[in-house]
């Protein structure tokens, strides 16, 4: 504990550094960690490594909150914990659980993506920034390559798939506050 | 999307975007905030009469230093909880200083008041302007800390939001302690300390809302 605490904080002191390397490591060696937490919760293993992502992407986007003279783990396992029971609490409400029979003429064309597969995806992708809802578009509904979309608009592939992937987390977010609304 | 190629696609980004610090911009937000709730409180509402006399008296004082201290307080708490897993450390203790000394004045002034003046002292005539003024010299306040909050990672988003809440209520309770003339503990530390509890109240509502990330 003591000594992954200790490892883990060298390698995130010299990540803020910026040592790709070492960030790199980092990623590596707590998303296993992330992945316990989180099987911890689920109690089983389908559909967790999209929400180990969703962890790896949070620790990314709020890794400035992090200092350095702070133990590295509490800050982790918080996060983690954040974001798993956020996952749950999205899954539970989750999407509307319907009869097929009803609806089996319209199961046709729904793709495997969750919020992509959305009746009122449209409604939703206007609801998040013109760029964004293009490369969702682009990548999940029409199936273009990040590489093929980041030549278009001009993104690296990379910069293209994280794009993606947080605009999917919102899509999901916002898919479930309309969710509670309707119960409410 | 693998899990090793979104670990390869972060990397790439080491180093976090370099900018204020979640308590400078903290500082800058209250700091704002501040700024408006004086300019209202100097447009609308202005130092009582006699503050100098008012503020040498330990008891007029209180009232005055210790919102003033609670919000020093509660803002560094809710800096702290907005970093993941950080630990409250002395402030958390030091806090209670302030329900305590409440606690410890209200004994006094019930035990000092002639039985007949209590309860005039206790409503006093001002509450209809007191609870709505800590509230009104709040928000701005409220509104600048939340947003710099935004920027952290609460993991209890309405427990952050309210301790947002108590901090910018204190400033704002200290500041309009300054026009206030109900001086006996027995009206302050009761209703002041209302005031304070709706804005938590508040904070923690808009907590659960905006610092969810």
């Amino acid at each position: 504990m003591t000594d992954r605490n200790d490892r883990w904080g060298e390698l995130l002191r010299r990540a803020n550094g910026g040592d790709a390397v070492a960030y790199a490591e980092f990623l590596t060696e707590v998303a296993p960690a992330i992945r316990t937490i989180v099987r911890g919760r689920s109690g089983d293993d389908s559909g967790n490594e999209d929400i180990v992502q969703e962890v790896l992407l949070a620790i990314h986007a709020k890794r400035h909150t992090w200092r350095e003279t702070d133990p590295v783990t509490p800050w982790l396992y918080a996060i983690a914990r954040y974001k798993t029971a956020d996952a749950f609490r999205r899954l539970r409400r989750g999407p509307v659980q319907v009869p097929i029979g009803e609806h089996a003429d319209r199961l046709v064309d729904e793709g495997q993506g969750d919020p992509t597969a959305a009746r009122d995806l449209t409604r939703l992708l206007g609801k998040i920034d013109d760029r964004s809802a293009s490369i969702v578009r682009a990548v999940g509904l029409e199936g273009e390559s990040a590489g093929e979309v980041g030549t278009r608009m001009g993104m690296s592939e990379g910069a293209v798939r994280v794009a993606y992937h947080r605009a999917m987390t919102r899509l999901r977010h916002l898919a479930a506050a309309d969710h509670e609304k309707d119960e409410m | 999307m693998k899990t090793e190629d979104l670990i390869a696609t972060l990397a790439a980004d080491p180093a976090p975007a370099n900018g204020p610090s979640l308590e400078q911009r903290a500082v800058t937000g209250v700091a704002m905030g501040a700024a408006v709730s004086i300019a209202v409180f100097a447009a609308f509402y202005g130092p009582r009469p006699e503050l100098g006399d008012a503020l040498s008296d330990l008891v007029s004082l209180a009232k005055t230093l210790l919102p003033l201290f609670l919000g020093a307080m509660a803002g560094l708490l809710a800096l702290r909880a907005a970093r993941p897993g950080a630990s409250f450390g002395m402030a958390q203790r030091l806090v209670w200083i302030v329900p305590a000394a409440v606690a410890a004045l209200l004994v006094w002034a019930f035990a000092t008041t002639p039985a007949a003046q209590r309860l005039p002292l206790f409503v006093g005539h001002s509450i209809h302007v007191c609870l709505p003024s800590i509230l009104l010299l709040s928000l701005p306040i409220l509104g600048g800390l939340i947003r710099a909050l935004r920027q952290g990672a609460p993991v209890q988003p309405a427990r952050c939001g309210a301790l947002a809440g108590l901090g910018a209520a204190g400033l704002a309770t200290a500041l309009y302690s300054l026009f206030c003339v109900e001086d006996s503990p027995l009206f302050y530390g009761v209703w002041y300390s209302l005031g304070i509890l709706l804005v938590t109240a508040l904070g923690a509502y808009l907590g659960q809302r905006k610092l969810r990330w």
